[in-house]
């Protein structure tokens, strides 16, 4: 007997289901509309052939040069023809790189994921204890330093915390290392596990300040908001009740007021992915981290078309799952929420 | 919660005592630290300076040019030419093998060069779009084991330094690879193999079994640091051993650290404003004042361009007087010197004085940004300049590749624009040829003097080096006296280099680590 | 609720609110400084903002010329341009692109989520696709893409930080309209004839400012990040056109060397400035949302 998919999971239940599927053909439009965009933004300035000829290239040179790449064809017809590669998941050459553009993103992906989640874990779980701690000691002097600082981290540029944190953290003490990568999600998708553990470490310690400058803000934000939603569970009925009842504050905090002071957090984490993915491209470019952010960058200053497609594409499909999970969760958590 | 934190406290207690210090390279690896990542590592196709600088580490060229400008044997130990000068025939040393072990002959020399012309792997870049077209290339053949001829269309002067500029592979183990695989796994023929490349990140070379030219370091590795800060600070912490690009303002810093000091030369790439001559820009007041020689005289007296290099480049240096790279330049023609007042007297004589606001004349000056030594700010104090002698000038800073370039190859920027073109001290003809003739690539100006571009063809008929000489000193100063580019100088290039090795930048922007040595 | 006598109440409130926030006061007052500063730029800048001399390039601060006047108040440079005038004018261009870029979000956003909220269907479908579309493209992948393309400019720069913006406002405006939709007002003024475009700017808006007001305040903060963060991506506005994010950014060369003036007075008025608007922002939310303030 067959049974249906969702009867495994007893997370997914059939409304769930039928909610993913229903999101399909949304994801395809927005995918969509996503290569139209950058398709027409990267051809309104003209071709890149310019980049792909010698320094002293004679006028004939770059005229095979353009042919060479196929940017000779009219503009629509450029475009029908890379749709009907995106049909077959065929996303072209990088111009740059002259390799497959999607193996140059998958190449670059592992780094900017592991960047993206250790983010995404100081940005969340980072901002908790500060904002219950505030919430806590409401009006004390410990809400006041910690939200001074949390405003303070709303208002830095990130690309000066990353710099000042190598010169003064890398440079000066060299507690931690200035720049660079050691890969670890890289080898366990190759396979190579052992090598991958025994990099963990030092993947780690390279980490640390990159996530940092990346969530410095996020971790700011989230705090006053989890310190301003703890401050409004704390004064309703139940939690009122909880502690009538004489248990400890401990307890009434962590039982109670957490679970639902988490709501208006697992909101933002979908959004929090399209802002961590904005701030990762700074930091890979001053922590010389070898991701999908700076790879896109140089892409798009190079006009590698294919490059930028594949990366876009991809980029985007991220933040539509990461949200698709982020509205499960949610409904999840909060039944109230029809999905 | 408790168990949270302490399970954060063991990881952390176990990474840190672990990565404490952070280790210099080990004594047996050069790590230098680019801008850049290398733009594949196809030999055959190679569009950037950073990209052809690791490729020379892995392949062998038939000769090479030194540092001194000499043309030194590489994997050929001797070189003929046939007496029409149309045919270079190379001998190539004794046992050189190819980095996957199979013996490099004439034929894959032969291989080599065809490869490049091969118009079904449709290569661009360097040697086909630039050396090809320069040289006239016809075939390569092998005509013995270890000989292989070069055939091209008719004589040249320069052609020896050009053909040092393609690389030499072997025939089988390319023929295996596709296009797409031969861009990410060169099997070289040089002083050192590859390792890896991780894009974005790194490039790690080791020294090949079986070297044609001795190198010391046993591995090499290429780090990418995008952000000049950063390798600054690599640099001080002693992780890289070079840096190539250091910020000029980053100078004392790294030159006050006790674990590094910057080498500055004076590089070959010639910096120049260039004066478009072209009917376009004509019919702007300032496109048609440039359209005269005497304009464009005063104007050289406008710039202090020994102060631009002293205090925005942070290298002394003497302004250039002309196109050719000082080694070979005209002995007698002294620099223009810095004097606004004959700048501004000359103008009134060409018949621009000023108005009542003081303008003469407005003109645009486009740049591209980023590309060489603080660029930006060395062209608006150009502009500054041109302003202070009642030229109203209009400063058009640009992004660099997506909209400069285009503008520079379809000789579509200006009525002025800033670029740079790469030199060479080799031989005053390859610093010429930029202005090869009134429609060659790099004459962005549409220069089309008769007393310039008749020259040409008294030097590319004879072969008396006197007779040569002589006509080119006769256009330089058709150049200085006339020429659509306003001097500015030869670009400094800064190296930090660690305390740790000993090595010496070369001046023509090419990176070689042969001769690196730990202190 | 739109007689004058509720409405002069209703300020007297704000400004006794105001007052009795401190933070929220300073914060206000400061911004009312740098917009006065911003909007008599020309007359307080001591020096041409662009007028380079190379030969007195990064000089410190308090530096006086040969005849003992004051020079270079907080320093020139790494041009020889006075710090003190481009901070200046910087906070000119910086507030300009701030609120014009809110602005064009603001106002771009705020009629797709009306428009969407009021007329449901198919409008709504395409609204929110769009918003989609919007949502999955990282804000700085098209901003890079944009800055790109069309080249560096104040009014490509407010476009493209505008357009990066405009989803909140929709879906704050859509959600809003939707619940604002079947109120009496609305029905009284379907009743009465009045068309769809009167309702939805005339009536319905008044009634969903509020929200907007709040989301705009903070978003003319990150809109001052933003620019900074792409004036260290070496895009923006072109180099003439000084703004504090260009400022800070052109200072990382000069760190190693200590020049700490440098990056010390764009830094500070940037960190002052979003803080402000942050403030504000915060204090907007407590003082328009009733909820929070029983908290309190």
């Amino acid at each position: 007997m067959l049974a249906p998919i969702w009867s495994q999971h007893h997370f997914l239940n059939k409304k769930m289901f039928f909610y993913i599927l229903r999101r399909i053909p949304q994801t395809v439009l927005v995918i969509f509309g996503v290569t139209l965009v950058t398709f027409i933004a990267l051809q309104i300035g003209g071709d890149p052939t310019y980049l792909f000829v010698s320094e002293r290239a004679s006028p004939e040179e770059i005229e095979e040069t353009r042919k060479m790449l196929g940017f000779d064809k009219p503009l629509h017809i450029q475009y029908l023809i890379y749709l009907s590669n995106l049909v077959q998941l065929d996303f072209g050459d990088s111009l740059y790189y002259r390799q497959p553009a999607l193996t140059v993103i998958l190449e670059t992906l592992p780094a900017t994921i592991e960047l993206t989640i250790f983010s995404m874990l100081i940005a969340i779980f980072g901002s908790i204890p500060f904002g219950i701690l505030a919430a806590i000691y409401r009006g004390k002097w410990i809400d006041g330093s910690l939200m001074a600082i949390a405003m303070l981290g709303q208002s830095i540029p990130s690309f000066w915390l990353g710099i000042m944190c190598i010169l003064y953290i890398s440079l000066n003490v060299s507690w931690l290392p200035i720049s660079g990568h050691v890969p670890f999600l890289m080898l366990i998708f190759q396979g190579e596990f052992i090598q991958a553990f025994k990099n963990l470490p030092t993947t780690i310690t390279y980490l640390i300040l990159p996530s940092f400058a990346v969530a410095f803000y996020s971790v700011s934000r989230n705090a006053r908001l989890i310190r301003s939603s703890m401050l409004e569970v704390l004064s309703q009925d139940y939690v009122r009740t909880a502690r009538s009842k004489g248990l400890s504050e401990y307890i009434v905090i962590m039982k109670h007021a957490m679970r639902n002071a988490w709501l208006p957090v697992v909101t933002i984490i979908g959004l929090e992915f399209g802002f961590v993915i904005s701030g990762v491209v700074v930091v890979e470019v001053i922590f010389a981290w070898p991701g999908l952010g700076r790879t896109v960058f140089d892409a798009i200053s190079n006009r590698d078309i294919p490059l930028v497609q594949a990366a876009v594409v991809v980029i985007s499909l991220f933040v539509i799952v990461i949200n698709l999970i982020t509205d499960l969760v949610y409904a999840k958590l909060d039944p109230r929420i029809k999905l | 919660m408790k168990k949270l934190i302490t399970g954060v406290a063991v990881v952390f207690g176990l990474i840190f005592p672990s990565t404490f210090t952070i280790a210099a390279p080990p004594d047996d690896t050069f790590v230098v630290g680019l801008p850049t990542d290398t733009i594949g590592l196809e030999p055959a196709q190679i569009s950037s300076r950073h990209t052809a600088n690791i490729m020379k580490h892995i392949f062998g060229q038939l000769y090479s040019v030194s540092e001194t400008g000499s043309i030194d044997p590489n994997l050929a130990e001797s070189y003929k030419i046939s007496d029409d000068g149309k045919e270079y025939t190379f001998t190539l040393k004794e046992g050189l093998t190819c980095h996957d072990g199979e013996a490099l002959t004439a034929e894959d020399a032969a291989y080599s060069f065809n490869r490049v012309a091969d118009e079904d792997l449709a290569f661009t870049g360097n040697s086909a779009g630039f050396v090809y077209k320069s040289i006239d290339f016809k075939e390569a053949r092998a005509d013995s084991e270890r000989e292989v001829t070069i055939v091209l269309g008719g004589p040249n002067h320069i052609a020896l330094g050009l053909i040092a500029e393609v690389y030499v592979h072997c025939k089988d183990s390319y023929e295996k690879m596709s296009k797409d695989e031969a861009a990410s796994n060169p099997i070289g023929s040089g002083p050192y193999e590859f390792v890896k490349w991780d894009k974005g990140s790194q490039i790690v070379l080791k020294k090949a079994a079986n070297p044609p030219i001795p190198t010391n370091f046993e591995n090499v590795i290429w780090r990418v640091i995008p952000e000049a800060s950063t390798r600054t600070a690599e640099l001080i912490a002693g992780n890289v051993d070079m840096i190539t690009n250091a910020s000029p303002d980053q100078v004392e810093a790294i030159d006050a650290s006790s674990t590094a000091k910057v080498a500055k030369v004076q590089g070959t790439r010639r910096m120049y404003v260039g004066f478009h001559q072209g009917p376009e820009f004509a019919v702007t007041p300032g496109g048609a004042a440039i359209q005269k020689p005497e304009v464009r005289r005063a104007l050289q007296y406008a710039v202090n361009v020994p102060a631009i290099c002293e205090n925005l480049l942070n290298a002394p240096c003497t302004r250039m007087t002309g196109i050719v790279n000082p080694n070979n330049a005209h002995p007698n023609l002294e620099p223009y010197p810095y004097d606004p007042e004959i700048a501004e007297y000359l103008l009134d004589q060409a018949g621009y004085p000023r108005d009542a606001n003081g303008v003469r004349f407005e003109i645009t000056l486009q740049a591209g940004e980023g590309r060489y030594l603080n660029d930006k700010n060395v062209v608006l104090a150009i502009c500054q300049y041109l302003d202070d002698v009642g030229v109203k000038t209009n400063c058009e800073i640009l992004d660099w590749s997506a909209v400069y370039i285009p503008l520079i190859k379809e000789k579509k920027a200006g009525p002025m624009y800033f670029i740079g073109s790469g030199g060479a001290t080799w031989s005053p003809l390859y610093d010429m040829a930029d202005l090869s003739a009134p429609d060659s690539g790099p004459n962005y100006t549409k220069w089309m003097n008769e007393e310039w571009f008749k020259g040409w063809k008294v030097i590319n008929n004879t072969n008396d080096e006197y007779i040569i000489r002589r006509e080119i000193d006769r256009m330089l100063e058709v150049f200085y006296n006339e020429g659509p580019w306003l001097h500015l100088y030869f670009q400094p290039d800064f190296y930090g280099v660690s305390n740790r090795v000993n090595w010496n930048p070369r001046r023509d922007e090419k990176v070689d680590l042969f001769n690196a040595t730990l202190k | 609720m739109n007689s004058k006598k509720t409405n002069n109440q209703n300020i007297k409130d704000f400004l006794f609110a105001l007052i009795k926030n401190k933070w929220a006061l300073t914060s206000i007052i400061w911004l009312f400084i740098i917009i006065a500063i911003a909007i008599f730029a020309s007359q307080l800048a001591p020096f041409d903002p662009n007028k380079n001399n190379i030969m007195e390039r990064v000089a410190p601060p308090l530096t006086l010329d040969k005849q003992g006047n004051m020079k270079y108040l907080i320093g020139s440079d790494a041009l020889g341009r006075d710090s003190f005038s481009r901070l200046i004018f910087g906070a000119q261009v910086s507030l300009i692109v701030g609120f014009s870029a809110v602005l064009v979000g603001g106002i771009l956003g705020t009629a797709l989520g009306v428009y969407a909220g009021y007329y449901g269907k198919w409008i709504d479908d395409i609204i929110m696709r769009l918003a989609d579309i919007q949502l999955a493209f990282p804000f700085i992948l098209l901003a890079i893409l944009f800055l790109v393309v069309l080249g560096e400019g104040l009014i490509n720069l407010i476009i493209v930080l505008g357009i990066g913006q405009w989803v909140t406002y929709a879906r704050i405006a859509r959600a809003q309209t939707i619940s604002q939709k079947e109120k009496e007002y609305v029905e009284a003024a379907k009743a009465l004839g009045v068309n769809n475009f009167s309702i939805m700017f005339g009536s319905i808006l008044p009634n969903i400012f509020a929200p907007l007001i709040v989301i705009a305040s903070f978003n003319v903060a990150s809109v001052i990040l933003a620019e900074a963060a792409l004036s260290f991506l070496g895009l923006g506005v072109p180099p003439q056109i000084p703004t504090w994010g260009a400022m800070l950014a052109e200072s990382r060369d000069h760190i190693f060397a200590k020049r700490w003036w440098m990056p010390f007075f764009p830094g500070m008025a940037i960190l002052l400035t979003v803080l402000a608007f942050n403030i504000v922002g915060d204090w907007l939310r407590d003082y328009l949302d009733p909820r929070l303030k029983e908290v309190e």
